[in-house]
């Protein structure tokens, strides 16, 4: 894909994760929306995000509409919820054909769903456990 | 000391890019030297603008030679945003006040009333349009057009970046566009450089000279009101001209949002919006008074009456007040009428000034909701909003708290400039509909703005015009953020 400096991001979750990924990808010039169900959520995105913040249920349609998900170049699903990352991640592949689809997961355990519809997912717990290996190797290197 | 070594590199960020903007306003003020291309027998003035660009220059690199170096980590938030933004403004009067100092056109505090005049897109005047350069008329549109979009707008599409961004809010703005600032500020300045375009064009289709026409269109549609005429738009005495002007100071009192939505297309957005209607119901509510008003009494003729009325009653909502006719010799009750509908003001994220229709529409629909409960069974909750570009705001305690504290500053304000003015000898109507005028940044006058007023009779209307401006808030929580700081600096060091 070439890189395109202007994408249109839709982040939904604006979490300690969402607001942060927010934050540093409207710095670099993206357009980005936040989508979260508590207003209170958007205290946590810094000065630099400048996008838009909707205040929304995004299990309901209607938020994902208002933030123009037929529009958007790539859609983060990053709410505290798998069920309802997932069910984000499939409204956006397969109702709107998003190109990028990006969820978080806690649970390995689902991630054959989620490859099922084509979305890329990123697994904390993997990643702790990988970044312990590392950790683990280290000491015992010493 | 931590907070006091924190406070340090805060100041100096602060300082740091203060100096780059005054550098930067330096190039602003060299723009009027461009029109002596068009008039070479202006020459001799430029060099007021030159010697007032070098001061700004001179300071601004001062500024970024002790502070602006080194490191810029410390992250600016909304208190410094309103920090820089109150000095960029107090910066910008004064360096554009310099050139009519240096020319010995107008004393100290005459200059800076003019300039902020000029950056507030008020419109007052304390000079005689026609015994003055162009090169002066040129800057004095100018001033109108730069102030009419803000600071913010023109740093986001030069600079961009996260001074800008902090600058943004603090000025006021809320009208994002797009869910990037910098493409917000860049559509809305698209917006604004094609509305001018296109009435420079209409003026001078209608007859107008490409100077009066050039100045006239900036002024307007920045809702600003200085114009190259003693006797502003009535100088001209064109149907046409009136026409055009009517058009570019309505599109000069909408906000940039709903602009945006008609450019894009979006008419059911648009619809929704709850301040094109209100502007229109309250022009179809005061026009017909206004008409009635001056019917008989001061014109003989309906068609006189109906000319002049929707003139000055659109300028004064808009904001940019200029007129057709000799205000003075109108009666209380028209006048009182023109003075309420410049408490009025325009739109939100526009460049008038007031109260601002939204607020006014909140308020109603804020009445008739409370009306509407009285019937309903306890505890019903009902949901009400309005809508202000593409955005859709819930009308509830904290929309309704802003709305408060606004107007409670407005009008506290109002009523101590009022009261200065009556102070000083002046009639209570005059006082009344002058200060509105100052601090709505409207710019209609019955007199009291001259160069005989007394000193403090000038600076209340300065300092009105600026607090009206910038919504007071900012200026507060500046003000009381440098307070603060020195009080804490003080203690820490001790």
């Amino acid at each position: 894909m070439a890189k395109k400096t202007n994408l249109y991001i839709i982040v939904v979750g604006c979490g300690r994760l969402g607001s942060k990924i927010a934050g540093n990808l409207s710095n670099k010039g993206h357009s980005v929306v936040v989508v979260d169900k508590h207003e209170d959520s958007f205290e946590h995105l810094s000065q630099e995000f400048t996008g838009f913040s909707i205040v929304g249920n995004a299990t309901e349609i209607e938020s994902l509409k208002k933030a123009k998900i037929d529009k958007a170049d790539m859609v983060l699903a990053f709410t505290n919820n798998d069920n309802i990352n997932y069910m984000v991640s499939q409204v956006a592949k397969e109702v709107y054909n998003t190109p990028h689809v990006v969820a978080r997961i806690y649970n390995p355990d689902n991630v054959p769903l989620f490859k099922q519809i084509n979305v890329k997912v990123i697994i904390p717990m993997l990643l702790a456990e990988s970044d312990f290996q590392r950790t683990f190797e280290e000491i015992i290197g010493e | 000391m931590a907070y006091k070594s924190y406070l340090k590199v805060q100041y100096k960020t602060i300082l740091g890019s203060l100096g780059w903007m005054f550098m930067g306003f330096a190039l602003i003020l060299l723009l009027p030297v461009i029109f002596c291309i068009f008039y070479p027998e202006e020459f001799s003035n430029a060099i007021y603008f030159v010697e007032a660009a070098a001061v700004s220059f001179l300071l601004g690199y001062v500024l970024w030679f002790f502070f602006g170096k080194g490191s810029q980590s410390s992250k600016l938030t909304i208190h410094e945003g309103a920090i820089i933004i109150f000095f960029v403004w107090l910066g910008a009067v004064f360096f554009s006040a310099l050139p009519f100092v240096f020319s010995n056109m107008l004393n100290f505090s005459h200059a800076i009333f003019e300039s902020t005049s000029g950056w507030t897109t008020t419109g007052l005047t304390l000079v005689h349009e026609e015994r003055i350069s162009k090169l002066f008329l040129v800057w004095r549109s100018l001033m109108q057009y730069f102030g009419g979009a803000g600071f913010a707008i023109i740093m986001l599409s030069s600079i961009g970046g996260g001074v800008s961004s902090s600058v943004y809010t603090a000025e006021g703005r809320m009208d994002n566009l797009q869910p990037h600032i910098k493409k917000s500020a860049k559509i809305i300045l698209v917006i604004y450089f094609s509305y001018a375009v296109a009435g420079v064009i209409a003026y001078i289709l209608a007859g107008m000279a490409p100077f009066d026409a050039f100045n006239h269109a900036l002024t307007a549609l920045a809702t600003g009101g200085f114009s190259t005429s003693h006797s502003s738009i009535g100088g001209f005495n064109s149907i046409p001209v009136e026409i055009i002007t009517i058009v570019l100071m309505t599109l000069g009192t909408t906000g940039f949002g709903i602009h945006y939505l008609l450019w894009s297309g979006d008419f059911r957005q648009l619809r929704k919006n709850v301040e094109p209607w209100t502007y229109l119901f309250i022009l179809l509510l005061f026009i017909p008074l206004i008409i009635g008003g001056v019917f008989g009494s001061i014109y003989t003729s309906l068609n006189e009456s109906i000319r002049h009325g929707v003139f000055q009653a659109v300028s004064a909502l808009t904001g940019t007040g200029f007129s057709t006719t000799d205000l003075t010799v109108w009666n209380h009750y028209p006048l009182f009428l023109l003075t309420l509908l410049m408490i009025f003001g325009g739109m939100m994220d526009s460049t008038s000034g007031g109260l601002k229709l939204f607020r006014i529409f909140v308020i109603f629909k804020a009445i008739w909701i409370e009306i509407q409960k009285f019937f309903l069974p306890k505890g019903t909750v009902r949901y009400a909003s309005a809508s202000k570009g593409n955005i859709e705001y819930e009308i509830d305690s904290t929309l309704l708290k802003n709305i408060l504290i606004f107007s409670t500053l407005y009008f506290l304000n109002y009523v101590i400039g009022v009261s200065v003015l009556v102070a000083h000898g002046n009639d209570l109507m005059k006082s009344a509909f002058e200060y509105a005028s100052a601090l709505s940044t409207v710019g209609l006058s019955l007199g009291i703005t001259s160069t005989s007023a007394p000193d403090a009779v000038i600076w209340v209307q300065t300092i009105g015009m600026f607090l009206g401006r910038l919504e007071f808030i900012v200026i507060l929580y500046a003000i009381a953020k440098l307070a603060r700081d020195f009080k804490q600096y003080l203690q820490s060091s001790r």
